[in-house]
């Protein structure tokens, strides 16, 4: 193995680790927030164990990826993967001591979605700087091709090592892993980066400071405007409108500077076009109803079908083994039928996945289609939708920057959907539990015994998570025609929009 | 909780005068608040696993208590309220109702557990082997530890729940000020089926103001 592959092989392992903590919760999620004294009736409390992440995500990755313009790739990597561990630790250790209860575990996981945030352009722009031509090509694809392949294992990989390692912390030793993963991932680095030629990747660049703190500040006040501080009373937060309007004010400064920098976070060329602003607006949508799947499948498979943490795993790799397959497919169709084609094509299919799965029942898992569960399909063909628009809008970013730009547009095309995700969760975790008390009422339940009395709660609980969910698949539809009807409103029907 | 040893410090205290220091002191309470964690293995409580308790006390019988169950990986707080001799039930989601009979009598009276005659100051001193550990520090205040023995009937006499096979390691720790004793840890085979487990009982909140209502005749 050369020196080279060697580097990006390591960094790559890396950003596999960390991609794989971005949805490695939502299996584990019931028995996190149990440790951290989260009861059922304020599961609203555990948002922020996915949101924290999303968070430290989008602040890190237009951050860090210009940080290392300025300050080398490998020392801000490894940075990078202290962060993270340190963000694994922590987390690792919530609800240990009496102080160490939810705040400590959501801290914890900000400061692992910051790591894992700052090592996604970093893999990429390493790569770009490692190799030329059609090498190029093929490292940056892998390091994408990473990053997806550790979302998709995420949730199983969680329920998998959490159920096999049950006598020694179950969801925490997931946490603890990491920490050995990203030490011999930097120390490996370190030795040897030091020896491969373009590893350092040092140019002449500013560091937006002040524009990372601003959007940082605008999205954590977004996200606590979102917060459903009394789901059984309100959709949204008491301090929703003062909160929403620092957002405004603090995400409009953030746009404000960015035109008017010399030098801004995002290429002013960027800004000003019409397929950047429609890529980036689609890919916050896409991200909103991406992460509905990612979050809520895996929870209805417990509450609503009933099913063990790694069984609801399974339940949702349905979706995510679709989206490398859509993606691939992708990648072809965009080369012979255009950009915009696919990509609306593919957020089409998606919704009408999503359609489907507005329509699931209770016993929704003993329905099939031959021998196929009818569930399975629809959420293979919503992954298969997410991953055939995946190239199409990234090559749709790619054809509009230079070639020293690729590393900071790519990590803007998984920014735009982080932070989709991020407002999208927060969003439809306002709505969907809001609608579960007003669906689930007040209910009588007059059993003699205390054991059949939960049970048949359970099930009214059950009865009312299935329409709750029912509705954020219809609401997640929507999203999707609506990003559909954007990308091929913003993308031009070339048939690859200049290539990349 | 912050915990620390004093560095150098000898164990020399009279370990049986602390406790019943400690039993007299917890004899005068007249309202108390006091949390338990399961520590190690599985104890059930009406059919659910415990994760832990928090209860208000105010003697001699009233006490609110919220216990945080789980049933498979979803945790859930049944809280009880004891007072004025009913006793009220109230499950995630429904509305407060009050249980009667034999229902009633299933759920441990926490307020029992300090009662001067049947409760923790009655067990309190009772113990065997008993030995003093330290003079440590807790939440900045000076308290004695103490270690001992408690046989399966003393400790199910203050809940049943806590049903041992064999004899249950207590740790204590009293303040060295006014006796009272802020935290415990039991270690025993008192596990669902006989299995080894462990609680740390944290008590604060010594006579301060606790507030344990009924709740509203229309619920």
């Amino acid at each position: 193995m050369t020196s080279r592959r060697l580097v990006l092989g390591l960094a790559g392992a890396g950003l596999f680790a960390a991609a794989l903590d971005a949805y490695v919760v939502v299996t584990l999620l019931p028995a996190m927030t149990g440790d951290v004294g989260v009861t059922i009736e304020n599961f609203e409390q555990a948002t922020p164990i996915v949101t924290g992440f999303l968070a430290g995500y989008v602040v890190a990755m237009p951050l860090l990826g210009a940080y290392s313009d300025a300050r080398g790739r490998i020392p801000v990597f490894v940075a990078c993967l202290a962060a993270f561990a340190l963000g694994s630790v922590i987390t690792a250790t919530s609800g240990l001591w009496t102080f160490a209860g939810l705040p400590w575990m959501v801290a914890g996981r900000f400061v692992q979605g910051i790591g894992g945030g700052g090592l996604v352009p970093l893999a990429l722009a390493l790569a770009a700087d490692l190799y030329r031509g059609r090498s190029r090509t093929i490292a940056l694809g892998s390091v994408a091709g990473l990053q997806e392949a550790g979302s998709v294992l995420g949730p199983i990989y969680g329920a998998t090592v959490s159920a096999a390692a049950a006598g020694a912390g179950g969801w925490r030793f997931v946490f603890w892993l990491n920490v050995p993963l990203a030490a011999a991932c930097a120390l490996g680095l370190l030795a040897t980066a030091r020896r491969v030629e373009g590893a350092a990747g040092v140019a002449a660049s500013t560091i937006d400071w002040a524009g990372a703190l601003l959007l940082g500040a605008g999205l954590g006040a977004l996200v606590f405007a979102l917060y459903p501080d009394d789901p059984e009373h309100r959709a949204l937060n008491a301090l929703f409108i003062p909160a929403g309007l620092i957002a405004v004010v603090l995400l409009a400064a953030y746009g404000w500077r960015q035109v008017r920098q010399l030098e801004p976070l995002i290429p002013r060329e960027l800004l000003r076009s019409r397929a950047f602003i429609g890529v980036t607006a689609a890919n916050v949508l896409i991200g909103a109803a991406l992460i509905v799947t990612l979050v809520d499948v895996p929870i209805l498979g417990r509450l609503v079908f009933n099913l063990e943490a790694l069984d609801s795993g399974l339940l949702l790799t349905q979706f995510l083994v679709g989206v490398p397959f859509g993606a691939v497919a992708g990648g072809f169709l965009a080369a012979r039928l255009g950009n915009r084609v696919t990509g609306a094509a593919g957020v089409v299919v998606s919704a009408i996945a999503f359609g489907q799965m507005s329509t699931w029942s209770a016993n929704e898992l003993s329905l099939h289609l031959g021998p196929i569960r009818q569930a399975d399909v629809a959420l293979a063909l919503c992954g298969l939708g997410f991953g055939l628009v995946i190239a199409p809008l990234t090559a749709g970013v790619l054809a509009l920057t230079r070639g020293e730009s690729h590393g900071l547009a790519t990590s803007l095309v998984v920014l735009a959907r982080t932070m989709g995700m991020l407002v999208g969760l927060s969003a439809l975790t306002a709505f969907g539990l809001y609608r579960f008390h007003q669906i689930l009422g007040t209910p009588v339940v007059s059993d003699p015994d205390l054991r059949d009395r939960v049970k048949h709660l359970e099930q009214l609980i059950g009865a009312a998570f299935l329409q709750e969910y029912r509705e954020i698949f219809l609401i997640a539809a929507g999203l999707c025609l609506v990003a559909a009807a954007i990308i091929a409103f913003a993308l031009r029907p070339a048939r690859t929009n200049g290539g990349t | 909780m912050a915990l620390a040893a004093c560095s150098g410090s000898q164990p020399t205290g009279d370990a049986s005068k602390i406790l019943r220091d400690a039993a007299s002191a917890m004899a005068q309470l007249q309202t108390v608040t006091a949390t338990l964690k399961v520590t190690k293995g599985a104890i059930s409580i009406q059919g659910f696993t415990l994760v832990s308790a928090r209860t208000s006390v105010r003697m001699p019988t009233d006490s609110d208590t919220v216990y945080t169950v789980k049933q498979k990986d979803v945790s859930f707080a049944l809280e009880i309220v004891m007072v004025g001799g009913h006793v009220y039930e109230h499950i995630p989601f429904l509305p407060m109702r009050e249980v009667t009979g034999a229902e009633a009598a299933a759920f441990p009276n926490m307020a029992k557990l300090f009662d001067p005659t049947t409760g923790f100051p009655a067990i309190i001193p009772a113990g065997t082997e008993k030995k003093y550990v330290a003079a440590e520090q807790l939440d900045g205040k000076p308290v004695d530890h103490v270690s001992t023995l408690y046989t399966p009937d003393q400790v199910r006499s203050l809940l049943a729940e806590l049903n041992s096979s064999g004899p249950v390691a207590a740790d204590i720790w009293a303040r060295s000020s006014d006796h009272l004793i802020p935290k415990a840890v039991l270690d025993g085979d008192f596990g669902d089926g006989g299995t080894e487990a462990a609680v740390e009982v944290d008590i604060s909140s010594f006579n301060a103001t606790v507030n344990i209502t009924s709740p509203s005749p229309s619920l």
